[in-house]
């Protein structure tokens, strides 16, 4: 029997990409739908369009 | 785990984030694959090398660390002068920032992984940073809930240096800085000690490079804090523990948008879960990180280090890849001032890992 992925290191990972997959699951299918006419553009230079991420650096 | 699955698992994301969230998405996430690649393949760590330096006098991976701020200013700022949708990473100067990098400096060490490390040691099965993550993300949305308090305390006006002496200005000033830092760097290992490394070159360079395609995509420098803390954010609201809206950072126009909409239309969120992602392809081509097991008292002092990076990263305007690469390649004052607090913190730091056998 193959027991490579029943090894600790696998199931550590397993859990841990399991549980940022659940949250990233839960957080879509609770947010609103995206209005794709309205998406960013795909290169914010030259774009005129002032970028709106959130960021680190920012105090608010 | 083996690279097929895994290729397949990434292309299926992509292509989801291409067809149903946004193709500026789709195409951050690869940058942070890209990211997470060059971090853990070059093992790249921030942390690493500043304890080197002090412990080793080995000074190859802070002179890695000093031309990837180099060339990643050299590459930003004439382009936030041509581009003015991009914006810098400006922090304010303020008593929060003194106090949150040193105290980053200080944990970052505990912890054995800065921001950028935290992610992609996670993505590489290093159980402690693994354990860390969700903690950092707690840290970093407890401290932008108690920010204005700390904002309360002193603050100034950010400072960019592009908008002050013009991008010709800032790079010479920024380079100067740099070089001498780089000596005195030479200076402290000693002349005869090898102050260059191929890997860490490398890892320079396509840092370098991918941290500008972040900028020149996203309009803004690339981050980690920011999308940790809007995670924790979303649970905690979730969950009913928390108001948003009687808070002065969430109820902010943006972060409130930001609360509200998917964590994948995130800048930041997106590029996280790309280094991870990168992190994890190299881990199945060359092997995760071999760690060494710990005792149950480190590895509580491990996560409360997570913890405190996280609430102090946030106090600081970022760690370092936010304050320190973001910041001073885009001119900020504030990274600046970040460094050589989270260098005395790291002083520290090292001596606390020293204590406890880490």
């Amino acid at each position: 029997m193959n027991t490579t992925v029943f090894s600790a290191p696998a199931l550590r990972a397993l859990l841990f990409w399991s549980v940022l997959a659940a949250f990233l699951a839960w957080d879509w299918a609770r947010s609103p739908a995206l209005d794709l006419t309205l998406e960013p553009p795909l290169i914010a230079a030259g774009s005129g369009q002032a970028a709106s991420g959130g960021h680190c650096s920012m105090a608010k | 785990m083996k690279r097929l699955p895994l290729a397949a698992a990434m292309a299926a994301f992509f292509v989801f984030l291409l067809w149903s969230v946004a193709v500026r998405q789709a195409a951050l996430f690869l940058v942070g694959i890209g990211l997470g690649a060059a971090l853990a393949g070059a093992r790249f760590g921030f942390t690493t090398g500043w304890r080197r330096l002090v412990e080793e006098r080995d000074p190859r991976g802070v002179v890695g660390q000093l031309l990837l701020l180099g060339l990643a200013a050299t590459l930003a700022m004439p382009l936030l002068g041509a581009f003015p949708e991009l914006q810098a990473a400006l922090g304010p100067p303020s008593i929060s920032l003194l106090v949150g990098a040193f105290v980053f400096g200080l944990t970052m060490q505990i912890a054995d992984g800065c921001g950028s490390g935290t992610l992609y040691k996670a993505g590489l099965g290093v159980p402690l940073n693994m354990g860390i993550l969700p903690l950092f993300a707690l840290g970093s949305f407890l401290g932008s809930v108690h920010l204005d308090g700390w904002l309360a305390l002193g603050q100034t006006a950010p400072v960019g240096l592009v908008s002050l002496w013009g991008v010709g200005g800032a790079l010479a000033a920024t380079w100067v800085v740099l070089l001498a830092v780089g000596l005195g760097v030479r200076r402290w290992a000693g002349w005869q000690q090898a102050w260059w490394d191929r890997r860490w070159i490398i890892g320079a360079v396509a840092l370098a490079l991918l941290a500008t395609l972040n900028l020149v995509i996203a309009g803004q420098p690339w981050g980690v804090v920011y999308g940790f803390g809007l995670w924790a954010a979303k649970a905690a609201t979730a969950l009913g523990l928390f108001d948003p809206a009687g808070n002065a950072f969430w109820s902010q126009a943006g972060n409130a948008q930001r609360l509200a909409q998917t964590v994948l239309m995130d800048v930041t969120s997106i590029t996280n879960i790309g280094i991870l992602a990168g992190a994890l392809w190299v881990a199945a081509r060359q092997g995760g990180e071999a760690a060494k097991p710990l005792t149950g008292r480190q590895w509580a002092i491990g996560l409360a280090a997570g913890f405190v990076m996280g609430y102090s990263s946030r106090l600081a305007f970022g760690c370092n890849v936010g304050a320190m690469l973001s910041g001073i390649s885009t001119g900020s004052l504030h990274g600046w001032i970040w460094v050589p607090l989270a260098f005395a913190g790291t002083l520290v730091g090292i001596r606390v890992r020293r204590r406890f056998g880490f």
